[in-house]
C-alpha cells in the first residue's frame, strides 16, 4: 500500500541524453550534471550519456513547466554537445522518449501509456539480446509490447522486462541517488628560486595553511588527513601524507602536525613547488560551548591533540593503546589498539580470578633450566587454543629467582620449562 | 564607582599583612605505594604527585611496576582525564595484569620512540600536556640536563614522572626528587631509597610486603 506522502508528492523527471558521449567520456558526464546542479538539488548520472533531474521542486522558481525545461535545455547549448531531451513523470518514460527523440513535456502520468506506445522499443536500452527475442516475436513498439499478457512477458523475458514497463508508466517508483561532487581542498604555490632548506618551506606553507582552513570553516567540514606534494626540477613527486586522530577544522592542530612532518623531513632536491591536498572533508561534530570554559576544565581536545603530536613525530604505530580479550592463552589474550577511544570510558570492570598476571609478558617464551626455580604458587593449568593450530597445554607457576618473581610454565608434553613473563 | 577587586587582588595587595599558616603551601598532594613501610619513610606517606620520581634497576622483573601501580590506580581514579602513559617498556605490559589490578586500559596509552631523545621528546610532551596522571619511562642513559626539563615538565602538567635508568646512573647527579635504586636479593629485592627531598635516604624493609598481595 502506498503512504500518502508518496502520493502528495508526484516527482517530474527531465532527462537528457547526449548521443554523442560514450563510456569513456564520463568525466564530462559528471561536469555536466555539476553544470545541472543549479536547477535542481536532485541530479542523477545515467551512465554512459544520460542525466535524469526531479524537476519538480524547481517549477514554482521558474514559473512553468515549458519554461523550466527550456532553461535547462538551453544550458547544454554551451557544452556545443547534440542532446535529446524530454519531461515525463518517470524515469524511464523519460529516459526512453528523450532517446527516442521525442522532446515531450508530459506532467500527467495518465497521458504517459499514449506517449510510451508510439515508441520504438530500440529506445529502451535493453541488452540486444532481449531486442532480438522481442524483434522475432514481432514486438517493434512498446504500445505492441504493452498490449501483451504480464504474466507470460514475465515468464518468457524475466520479471525485470514488467517492472521496467510499470517504472516507464510511473505505477513504480524509481527512487535514484543525488549526484554529489566530491570535494577537496587542493592548492599549490610555486616558487621563483627552488627552496633547499626545510625551515622556509614551513613559512611558504603557512598562507596555504590558513586558505584550507578557511575553506573548511566555509563549509562546516573537517579533514581527517591530508597529504604534502613536493615538486622538484627532476625526479618524482615528493609525498608526505599526513594524518590526525579525529576530525578537524582547527588551524592551531593542522599547522601542528605539519609542522613536526616538515621537521623531520630530509629533502631529495630542492623544491620547485608544493602542493596541499585535503583528504575527504567530513562533517565536522561540534562540541556545545561551555558557558564557565577556562575554569578548572580540561580541554577535551587535548588528549587526541598529544596524540597526534606524537605520531607526527615518532610515527604512526609508535602510539598504541591495549586491551585486554577474553582468552586464556595468555599471548592471544592481550591486542595492540591503534583506534584510540577518546570517548567516555566505559565502567570499570576488574577481571580477577585466578592466579595474578604478570606486568611484563615476553614476546617469546624463553627456555629454562629449572634447577634454580624456588615455585611459589601454582600450577595453573592452560590448555586451549586446538581449534586453529596453535593450542597449548601448559601448566603456569609463579618462581622466585633471587628477588624476581617470574611467570613460568611447564609443557605439558615436552615436561620442558620456559619462562613467560616478569612480575615487575 | 570604585573598581571592585577579586579576593586575590586583596591578597597579593602588599599592605595585607597574611598570618604564616595562611600562606604555608598546602600539603602537596601524594600516591600511597600501597606498602606501609615504604609510606612511612617518604614524606606525606606517598609518591609525590606532580614530580619526577627516579627509579635505577638493572634487571627488570624485581616488582619495579608493583611499587607503582597502586598509585598508578589512584590517581586514574582521582584524574579528570585519567590516561597513564607508558614511554618505551623493556616488555610488552601484560593487559591482563593490568586490568587485574584495577587499572583502567582504555585510558592506557603506551609509545615506543625510535630512540633515546625521542623518547625524552615525548616524555616532556606528555608530563606537561596536563591531561596525563602518570607517565612511565625506560630509558637507558640520559643527562642531567633532560632529566631537568622532564621535572618541570611534570610539575606543570601536574603528572607522576617515573623515570626508570640502569644502576650505573647512581652517582651522577639528578634533579628528582626521589630516587631509589633496586637491586636483586633473596628473598625479596632490595630497596635503598637514595634520594628524598624532605626525607630521610636509606634501605627500606619492604619484606615480602609488595609481593603476593595482589
Amino acid at each position: 500500500m502506498r503512504s500518502r506522502a508518496s502520493q502528495c508528492y508526484k516527482p517530474l523527471w527531465y532527462a537528457a541524453v547526449f548521443p554523442e558521449l560514450t563510456a569513456e567520456h564520463s568525466a564530462l558526464l559528471y561536469r555536466l550534471s555539476l553544470h545541472a546542479q543549479r536547477f535542481t538539488s536532485l541530479v542523477s548520472v545515467e551512465l554512459p550519456n544520460a542525466l535524469l533531474l526531479e524537476i519538480k521542486g524547481s517549477l514554482r522558481l521558474f514559473g512553468s513547466l515549458a519554461h523550466l525545461h527550456a532553461c535547462i535545455d538551453a544550458a547544454w547549448r554551451e557544452f556545443s554537445l547534440t542532446v535529446a531531451s524530454a519531461t515525463t513523470p518517470s524515469t524511464l518514460a523519460s529516459l526512453w522518449c528523450a532517446r527516442a527523440g521525442y522532446a515531450v513535456l508530459i506532467d500527467d502520468p495518465e497521458l504517459l501509456s499514449s506517449q510510451l506506445r508510439e515508441l520504438p522499443i530500440a529506445c529502451t536500452a535493453w541488452d540486444p539480446k532481449r531486442l532480438q527475442t522481442l524483434a522475432t516475436m514481432g514486438v517493434n513498439y512498446l504500445g505492441e509490447l504493452l498490449r501483451l499478457p504480464r504474466v507470460g512477458l514475465a515468464r518468457r523475458l524475466g520479471p525485470q522486462l514488467v517492472l521496467d514497463l510499470d517504472i516507464a508508466l510511473a505505477r513504480q517508483p524509481a527512487p535514484r541517488r543525488a549526484f554529489v561532487a566530491r570535494e577537496r581542498f587542493r592548492e599549490r604555490c610555486d616558487f621563483e628560486a627552488a627552496i633547499e632548506n626545510v625551515s622556509y618551506l614551513e613559512s611558504a606553507l603557512q598562507p596555504l595553511m590558513l586558505r584550507c582552513v578557511q575553506f573548511l570553516k566555509q563549509r562546516q567540514v573537517g579533514i581527517q588527513t591530508f597529504e604534502l606534494r613536493l615538486r622538484h626540477r627532476v625526479g618524482p613527486v615528493s609525498r608526505v601524507p599526513m594524518g590526525l586522530s579525529s576530525i578537524t577544522a582547527d588551524h592551531r592542530r593542522l599547522t601542528e602536525v605539519l609542522v613536526q612532518k616538515i621537521n623531520r623531513l630530509s629533502l631529495i632536491a630542492p623544491v620547485q613547488a608544493i602542493e596541499l591536498i585535503s583528504g575527504p572533508l567530513q562533517p565536522l561534530v561540534l562540541d556545545s560551548q561551555d558557558a564557565f570554559e577556562g575554569l578548572n576544565r580540561v580541554d577535551k581536545q587535548a588528549v587526541p591533540h598529544l596524540v597526534e603530536r606524537l605520531r607526527a613525530r615518532l610515527g604512526e604505530s609508535a602510539v598504541y593503546g591495549v586491551c585486554s580479550m577474553a582468552e586464556h592463552r595468555p599471548e592471544a589474550a592481550w591486542r595492540r589498539v591503534y583506534e584510540i577511544q577518546f570517548g567516555c570510558a566505559r565502567v570499570l570492570k576488574i577481571a580477577d580470578e585466578g592466579m595474578p598476571r604478570p606486568v611484563w609478558l615476553l614476546s617469546e617464551p624463553v627456555p629454562l633450566s629449572s634447577d634454580s626455580l624456588i615455585l611459589q604458587q601454582g600450577p595453573e593449568r592452560i590448555e586451549s587454543g586446538w581449534w586453529d593450530g596453535k593450542g597449548v597445554a601448559r601448566d603456569y607457576y609463579n618462581a622466585r629467582v633471587a628477588g624476581a618473581r617470574l611467570w613460568v610454565f611447564q609443557e605439558r608434553h615436552s615436561k620442558r620449562w620456559y619462562l613467560h613473563g616478569l612480575f615487575a | 564607582m570604585p573598581r571592585e577587586s577579586s579576593l586575590a587582588d586583596i591578597l597579593t595587595d602588599a599592605r595585607v599583612w597574611k598570618l604564616k599558616d595562611a600562606s604555608a603551601a598546602p600539603p602537596r598532594p601524594v600516591w600511597s605505594t600501597g606498602s606501609k613501610s615504604l609510606d612511612a619513610r617518604l614524606p606525606g606517606g606517598g609518591w609525590p604527585a606532580a614530580s619526577l620520581v627516579e627509579v635505577l634497576i638493572d634487571h627488570a622483573g624485581l616488582g619495579e611496576v608493583q611499587l607503582f601501580l597502586p598509585a598508578l590506580v589512584a590517581c586514574q581514579r582521582a584524574a579528570e582525564i585519567p590516561w597513564l602513559v607508558w614511554i618505551s617498556p623493556p616488555h610488552e605490559p601484560f593487559a591482563p595484569a593490568l586490568a587485574q589490578q584495577g587499572i583502567n586500559l582504555e585510558r592506557v596509552l603506551i609509545v615506543r620512540p625510535g630512540s633515546a631523545t625521542e623518547a625524552l621528546w615525548a616524555a616532556e610532551q606528555v608530563l606537561c600536556s596536563g591531561v596525563c596522571a602518570a607517565v612511565l619511562l625506560w630509558l637507558k642513559g640520559t643527562d642531567d640536563r633532560w632529566l631537568r626539563r622532564l621535572k618541570l615538565a611534570a610539575e606543570a602538567g601536574g603528572a607522576l614522572g617515573v623515570l626508570f635508568r640502569p644502576e650505573r646512573h647512581r652517582f651522577e647527579s639528578s634533579p628528582a626528587s626521589l630516587r631509589l635504586l633496586m637491586t636483586q636479593g633473596a628473598p625479596a629485592a632490595h630497596i635503598e631509597l637514595l634520594k628524598v627531598q624532605g626525607g630521610r635516604p636509606g634501605p627500606v624493609d619492604l619484606g615480602m610486603v609488595d609481593f603476593g598481595a595482589s
